[in-house]
């Protein structure tokens, strides 16, 4: 029921909501962020799988601008092509892959140069709201932010984990049109551990350090509950940290 | 127990060293009101063997694989995780996730989360798997990396063997294996990262009937996991 409703909601609003593939990127000294791109699982699909195929990449910075576009060609659907992404803004972001009769799904990897970590990217939606929409929400957001507060009407749910060697961050990423602010809220144990409330630009993302919301133990690894809300679509990534935290070798999870 | 219930097998492994944690429901509410309503552990060896069957409480959040394998079992060896999972379809209209944190202790490598393989429940529109997903596919980077690749493979069946065919392509060259598994037997299928001067591009695992099924790369050095992810099907 809550879903229709939504959906009628969206339509009276006048919410488009593009089909859009896309997947996280991180970039640190020392820390190559590449994708690699084919169309492999269309290989025995006749109308998908002759190429060549044209893909385009356009890499978002964290302040939602496009920072980098890379056009690149797949031969037929057993070609891969790497494309290493360039150092944007905020260290952090998404890039949206956009090809015709592209049905495959798309890996991100993190390399120190000596091994190298994977997840996929994911096929899912950019939400365009119109002008008024953006203005109001706006408006309600910065009234509610005074109290620490957003609008409450996406929410999530992720646990997160954190050790004395290892964690897991969350990238946050703004997929709509109009500024997201997020406030997550992380417990424990039925008890609160500590919040934050942030403010993505459109198209924007925010890596989440999970240390920022409460004391890490001295040994073991601990779970926490962490709930997200924001008053546009957004979605995240795990960012797994090792000892050296972001200093260190990464890896980028993928969540459903 | 409703009979309207729905299932949901899934399957990891569990290496020994390893911080490992399963997320018995993926996306907990804020009012717990998403849980399972059974939750069966079963533990096997390589060779198939039964190991045990921990009882688990199916409302708690997370599955502490360190603990309950160490706990259950003196096995040194990999052991096969099987989560038979019981649930009531209205709330969870697609599925319950299994997701998992795994990282080894004192490895300089980073945490690793994946989704845990479903493999099948017995209803398997509600796994999410009505297109095959028997014939599975994962691409490689071509950098020459200090990593070691393999597939690590288990069997579920119950009664028959299953007979699997590795396609691993290098270049325009391929090289098959076959790998046959007895049921509950598991095992890891080292691929070679570089073949005649070409690197690994990418895997191809085609089998009768669905196998547990994980891509995974180890550092050279330590062995530690750098990659443990699925694969990917051809038939969407």
């Amino acid at each position: 029921m809550a879903r229709h409703l939504r959906s009628l909601a969206r339509e009276w609003l006048g919410v488009m909501r593009p089909r859009t593939y896309y997947l996280p990127w991180i970039t640190r000294p020392g820390l190559e962020c590449a994708l690699v791109l084919s169309n492999v699982e269309a290989r025995f699909k006749p109308e998908f799988s002759a190429g060549p195929f044209p893909v385009t990449v356009v890499q978002y910075d964290a302040r939602g601008i496009a920072a980098h576009r890379y056009d690149v060609t797949l031969a037929d659907s057993t070609d891969t092509v790497e494309v290493p992404l360039r150092p944007a803004a905020g260290g952090c972001g998404f890039a949206t892959v956009r090809g015709e009769r592209l049905r495959s799904d798309l890996y991100v990897t993190l390399s120190d140069g000596h091994d190298y970590t994977a997840t996929h990217g994911r096929e899912e939606f950019i939400e365009g709201y119109p002008g008024l929409i953006r203005l109001v929400m706006k408006v309600a957001c910065a009234m509610v932010s005074v109290l620490g507060r957003t609008v409450p009407i996406f929410t999530r749910h992720q646990y997160v984990y954190l050790g004395s060697e290892s964690r897991s961050h969350v990238l946050l990423m703004n997929l709509s049109n109009v500024t997201n602010c997020i406030r997550a809220v992380a417990s424990a144990g039925g008890r609160r551990v500590g919040s934050r409330l942030l403010r993505l630009p459109p198209m924007g993302s925010h890596l989440l350090d999970v240390a920022s919301l409460g004391p890490a133990p001295s040994a073991g690894t601990t779970v926490w509950r962490l709930r997200l809300e924001g008053n546009a679509w957004f979605n995240l990534y795990m960012v797994g940290a090792g000892s050296k935290d972001l200093a260190g070798p990464l890896s980028l999870m993928h969540v459903k | 127990m409703s009979s309207n219930l729905s299932a949901l097998m899934s399957a990891t492994f569990y290496e020994r060293g390893y911080d490992h944690h399963v997320e018995i429901i993926h996306q907990r509410d804020a009012e717990a009101r998403r849980r399972l309503e059974s939750l069966e552990v079963t533990l096997y060896d390589g060779a198939g063997a039964l190991l045990a069957t921990p009882k688990v409480d199916p409302a708690r959040d997370i599955l502490d694989l360190r603990a309950l394998v160490t706990d259950a079992t003196r096995s040194p060896e990999r052991v096969m995780v099987v989560l038979d999972a019981r649930y009531d379809e209205a709330i969870f209209p697609y599925r319950p996730h299994h997701y998992a944190y795994l990282h080894r202790a004192g490895s300089t490598a980073p945490p690793l989360y994946y989704a845990v393989n479903a493999v099948l429940g017995g209803v398997p529109d509600r796994v999410g798997a009505t297109n095959i997903n028997n014939f599975e596919t994962y691409v490689f980077r071509q950098g020459p990396f200090e990593q070691r690749y393999s597939l690590l493979l288990g069997c579920l069946a119950r009664f028959v063997p299953v007979t699997a065919q590795v396609f691993t392509y290098y270049g325009s060259r391929r090289v098959t294996h076959d790998v046959t598994l007895a049921p509950k037997c598991h095992a890891e299928i080292p691929l070679a990262a570089e073949d005649a001067g070409e690197r690994l591009a990418r895997v191809e695992v085609k089998s009768l009937f669905r196998l547990l099924s994980y891509v995974v790369g180890r550092r050279a050095d330590t062995g530690d996991l750098v990659l443990f992810d699925h694969l990917f099907t051809y038939a969407k």
